[in-house]
């Protein structure tokens, strides 16, 4: 099954989100007879319910066709990638397997935040892009400015650019060819010792742990010993395969091809991405290089509604943890709500996606408390802590410096609305780096500001500022001084630990009002009047009441029947189920996601 | 030993009886009792059923007291009421110094009605007056006007002198001065207690459905609220009791047959839909009127449901009816009845709402304040979340 080396080519889709990746891999499938008619459907690679019902890519999806030109059957490894920020490491992992990419760009949309991302990830990568105007059957497209954008922002020769139609198949064939001409075949020796990298992997339930793997040297067989070069772990290989896009096994998968190893691995704990495979018997002398695991972007707490359901919320994430190791989770404790975990993501969409897994596989209801990034304070004694929650900071009287992380942030707007955005930024603590223009009309700006003012809502005010038509992209830069302190919230007098947040001293003051006034409303009325206080330190910034309710008696004839009052009674609990008691307060959910919304 | 001292405590024996008396000459718009309408020609093959019904007993059962609620058990003529009396007697005969209750409509009774009651051992009677203002009235559709229960007062009271009057507040359009005029009125009739409902818009009924369209309007929760404390107000000072969350009497006249409720004590309970609560059984019969007559006609068993509950639940639920009276749960008591200490059960709670001034506490009775009685619902589910 061995198919030789010159006859491979490995090659990732990259683009913005929404460009027509995984429809172009449709077409790819489709035109190569990889999948027939009758058993297609759209994005067919996009395989996770998630997937399927927000209509985009979430994980990396990898494929093998054959492909005839000029009398010759290649081999085309493709892998269809996610476009959304948040996934970008998945892009990185798929780059790493490939010699080049295919670059996408909307023909109507042009270059946008994630196509300058992932165009400069290829890049670093050293890989051929091979660039292609997608979705030219519109019938409004920008194809000239558009060529013009690309070959400003990344040099891209106009003449290069391919222009196809994943929905329509203009241009495919065209693609292929541009494919087998343009990126060059994989390099590694078919005798050489094993040297393979394990670029992703996945559970599955009945068959364990399966290891994605690109033989960059020798070659894998069934039956083979193999050894993970980081651990030294050893395993027996049970199976090898190729996606087609179903498992299908083979023999042998030898250097330069991409396919699968399940070897009787338990856990995704035991494989880590990024890791080599080698030999038992015929080892390789050095290991390949790795990746670096993504650091959580945003952290939330998830709390069990019903305190004794933590244990099932540990199996459910630990279960969870099995097919999406980017997120991490760690035992965690509030006041408040008790026994939880405190989760990492990287980003918004990440953490909405987790927790809906989370519910729908295990059934449980979640509190999930407001996103927090990671902070760094550095104590008096010279110490530096790592501030994954609001309840780490430490007393004002021990911090030396409070820090923050800070991203460089690149958005792609159109030219009427930079003023806007740069107000945007500005209220935002930015600093200014510059402007590009892409073409007459568009332009690029760099600002760098705090990632707490970019990862919650920033995107939202964009596409609202612009009209949809802005979009951006950042990347961590390290931490920086700032004057941030704790805001407390004191719901009936109680610090309520879950509702702290930190922000900037200067924007103290507005914050607490605002989210006091919106947990006012979130809370029902009670039987006693309720404070609900923002504070620094002991310093009350601000206050709301909530009255307390006046009548709540059914002072109805009752007779002897208390079965329906009792139906109304658990009735009445059921409604409370979504709620945390909180000293003696019921504060529903949504309360503990107000901190987000206290903007608007 | 006496016989009295080996009886079974009353928690699990009755000594207290409910019949249910469905029939009414009109349906009132609020009403989701078991009513019977326009089938005053059943009313035999009723009694009938009821007859089956208490003959299940096997033997008669002696009891303290006796209530007959509705529907509207004076509606039924002399005749079918007497048959009614004597039937109820067999099978239910009163103890000494008993209590026999009688809801009646100011609408259709009459000296002679009363006279046979009073001459069957009924010692109480309430009559539903509801409201004073025609145009109340009106909105309820009651078949009675305002005058109506003096009328009827008149030659009740020499013949049972322990009467109560029923008053509904909080009825859409309602306001405070007319709610004044209300008990002012009740108490210039001299009743010995009074029973205050406020308006429940109970789903199904005519006036839920007004309500739905939009056609009338429910009073807001702050006027309900002044319409309720008004009450507390008004019947206090005229010297009578607030002794549960919804009645009032003078000193001696509380009415001890719904203190068996509210102690959640055992009851029998016969008749369309009546709910009974033996040997810690709670069933309800079949709320269905020829449902009802069929099955004891077919010699099947009336009842439509049945649960035993859980030593623990039954020991929440005592807590939240016994809170609705004025002394409370009594603690020695309450271990007595439900093998429950009340603190091991929801002491912390208890603690929190005294610290909301809604619970009073001496240490031996647990009770709603004045505060606590406006938010009653409110409490009792609070307490109840600690099962
Ligand atoms: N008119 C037209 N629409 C297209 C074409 N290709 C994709 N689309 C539409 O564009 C939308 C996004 O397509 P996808 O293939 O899911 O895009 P994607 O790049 O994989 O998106 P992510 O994986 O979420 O980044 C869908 O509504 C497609 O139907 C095309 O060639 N022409
Ligand atoms: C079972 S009814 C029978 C009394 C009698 N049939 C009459 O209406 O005069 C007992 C009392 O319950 C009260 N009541 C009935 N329906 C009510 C409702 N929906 N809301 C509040 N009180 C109600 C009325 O005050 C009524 O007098
Ligand atoms: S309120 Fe009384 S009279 Fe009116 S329908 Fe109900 S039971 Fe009958
Ligand atoms: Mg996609």
């Amino acid at each position: 099954m061995a198919t030789k080396t010159s006859l491979i080519r490995n090659f990732s889709i990259i683009a913005h989100i929404d460009h027509g990746k995984s429809t172009l891999a449709d077409q790819f499938l489709l035109q190569t007879g990889t999948i027939t008619r009758r058993n297609f459907q759209d994005q067919l690679l996009d395989s996770m319910d998630l997937e399927r019902e927000r209509g985009i890519t979430i994980r990396m999806h990898p494929v093998t066709i054959y492909y005839e030109h000029k009398g010759v059957r290649y081999e085309l490894n493709l892998i269809d990638t996610p476009g959304h920020v948040d996934f970008s490491y998945e892009v990185s992992r798929s780059l790493a397997a490939c010699e080049g990419v295919i670059l996408l760009v909307d023909a109507f949309q042009g270059v946008q935040a994630q196509t300058v991302a992932n165009a400069y990830l290829a890049m670093e990568h050293d890989l051929k892009i091979v660039p292609a105007l997608n979705k030219v059957d519109l019938q409004m497209t920008r194809i000239d400015a558009i060529l013009a954008e690309m070959e400003t922002s990344l040099g891209i020769d106009p003449l290069e650019v391919l222009r196809v139609s994943g929905k329509t198949g203009i241009g495919i064939e065209e693609a292929l060819q541009a494919i087998v001409e343009r990126v060059p075949p994989p390099s590694g020796k078919p005798d050489a010792p094993l040297r393979a990298l394990v670029y992703n992997s996945h559970f599955d339930v009945y068959r364990g742990v399966v290891v994605y793997v690109r033989v960059k040297e020798g070659c894998i067989k069934k039956g083979m010993k193999i050894k993970l070069m980081s651990k030294g772990s050893e395993h027996e290989v049970l199976e090898i395969g190729q996606f087609r896009p179903g498992m299908v096994p083979c023999e042998e998968l030898s250097a330069g091809q991409v396919g699968y190893v399940m070897a009787q691995i338990r856990s995704l704990g035991d494989v880590h991405v990024g890791d080599t495979v080698t030999e038992t018997n015929r080892p390789a002398a050095e290991a390949l290089a790795g990746y670096k695991e993504p650091k959580p972007m945003v952290y939330s707490g998830l709390y069990p509604v019903n305190n004794h359901e933590f244990e099932d919320l540990r199996e459910a994430l630990g279960k969870l943890k099995l097919n999406d190791s980017s997120f991490t989770y760690m035992p965690e404790n509030s006041e408040g709500l008790g026994f939880g975990f405190r989760c990492g993501f990287l980003g918004m969409l990440h953490r909405e996606i987790i927790q809906q897994r989370v519910e729908r596989e295990s059934g449980l209801e979640l509190i999930v408390t407001a996103p927090n990034v990671t902070y760094e304070v550095l104590s008096r004694n010279g110490e530096i802590i790592s501030i994954d929650n609001p309840q780490k900071v430490p007393d004002a009287g021990q911090i030396e410096e409070f820090r923050e992380p800070i991203v460089k942030a690149s958005f792609i707007v159109p030219k009427e609305n930079i003023g806007d955005i740069m107000k945007l930024c500005t209220e935002r603590r930015g600093i200014y780096i510059r402007t590009e223009y892409l073409s007459p009309t568009r332009a690029i700006i760099v600002y760098e500001l705090p990632l707490a003012e970019v990862i919650y809502d920033l995107y939202d005010k964009l596409k609202s500022l612009t009209h949809g038509y802005g979009t951006m992209d950042y990347d961590v830069l390290g931490f920086r001084s700032a004057d941030l302190v704790r805001l407390d919230i004191l719901v009936h007098k109680n610090r309520v630990d879950a509702l702290s947040i930190i922000v900037h001293r200067a924007f103290a003051d507005q914050r607490g009002r605002k989210l006091v006034k919106k947990l006012r409303g979130e809370i029902d009325r009670h039987m006693f009047e309720i404070a609900i206080q923002a504070a620094i330190g002991s310093r009350i910034i601000a206050r709301e009441t909530i009255s307390a309710m006046k009548k709540d008696v059914t002072a109805k004839c009752y007779g002897g029947d208390i079965t329906r009052k009792r139906k109304l009674w658990s009735k009445q609990a059921a409604g409370k189920k979504r709620m945390k008691m909180v000293g003696q307060v019921d504060i529903p959910q949504e309360a503990f996601l107000a901190v987000l919304e206290s903007d608007q | 030993m006496s016989i009295h001292t080996q009886q079974r405590p009353p928690w699990l024996e009755p000594r207290a009886a409910y019949i249910h008396v469905p029939f009414c000459a009109h349906h009132c718009g609020y009403c989701d009792f078991a009513v019977a309408v326009g089938k005053d020609d059943r009313m035999d093959a009723y009694l009938d059923a009821l007859k089956s019904e208490l003959q299940s007993l096997g033997t008669p059962r002696p009891v303290d007291t006796l209530f007959f609620g509705g529907g509207t058990p004076t509606y039924l003529p002399i005749r079918i009421l007497e048959r009614l009396l004597q039937l109820v007697r067999t099978w239910l005969p009163l103890n000494a110094g008993h209590e026999f209750a009688v809801e009646a409509n100011p609408s259709r009774l009459d000296r002679a009605k009363v006279q046979l009651l009073a001459d069957f051992g009924v010692n109480r009677l309430s009559l539903g007056a509801q409201s004073f203002q025609p145009g109340l009235l009106r909105i309820l559709e009651r078949d009675h006007a305002p005058d109506d229960v003096a009328r009827v007062v008149e030659f009740v009271q020499p013949i049972i002198p322990n009467y109560s009057i029923d008053l509904i507040f909080g009825v859409p359009t309602q306001t405070l001065d007319q709610w004044q005029d209300d008990m002012r009125q009740a108490i210039a009739l001299a009743p010995m207690h009074f029973a205050t409902y406020g308006l429940t818009y109970e789903k199904g009924t005519r006036l839920w459905k007004q309500r739905e369209k939009g056609d009338v309007r429910a009073l807001d929760e702050e006027t309900e609220y002044y319409f309720y404390t008004a009450a507390m107000d008004t019947l206090a000072a005229n010297g009578f009791e607030h002794y549960e969350i919804s009645n009032f009497a003078r000193f001696g006249f509380q009415c001890r047959h719904n203190h068996t409720y509210w102690a959640n004590h055992a009851h029998y309970g016969f008749g369309v839909g009546a709910a009974r609560y033996v040997d810690g059984v709670r069933e309800l019969n079949t709320r269905d009127f020829h449902a009802y007559i069929q099955r004891l006609q077919a010699g099947e068993s009336p009842t439509f449901q049945s649960e035993r509950l859980e030593p623990r639940d039954r020991a929440f639920e005592t807590i939240a009816v016994q809170l609705r009276r004025a002394i409370g749960i009594e603690r020695q008591q309450y271990f007595e009845q439900t093998g429950f200490a009340l603190d091991s059960l929801v002491g912390g709670t208890i603690h929190d709402l005294c610290g909301h001034n809604l619970l009073a506490d001496d240490g031996q009775n647990v009770h709603l304040t004045r505060s606590g009685k406006c938010v009653a619902d409110a409490v009792m589910e609070r307490l109840l979340r600690a099962n």
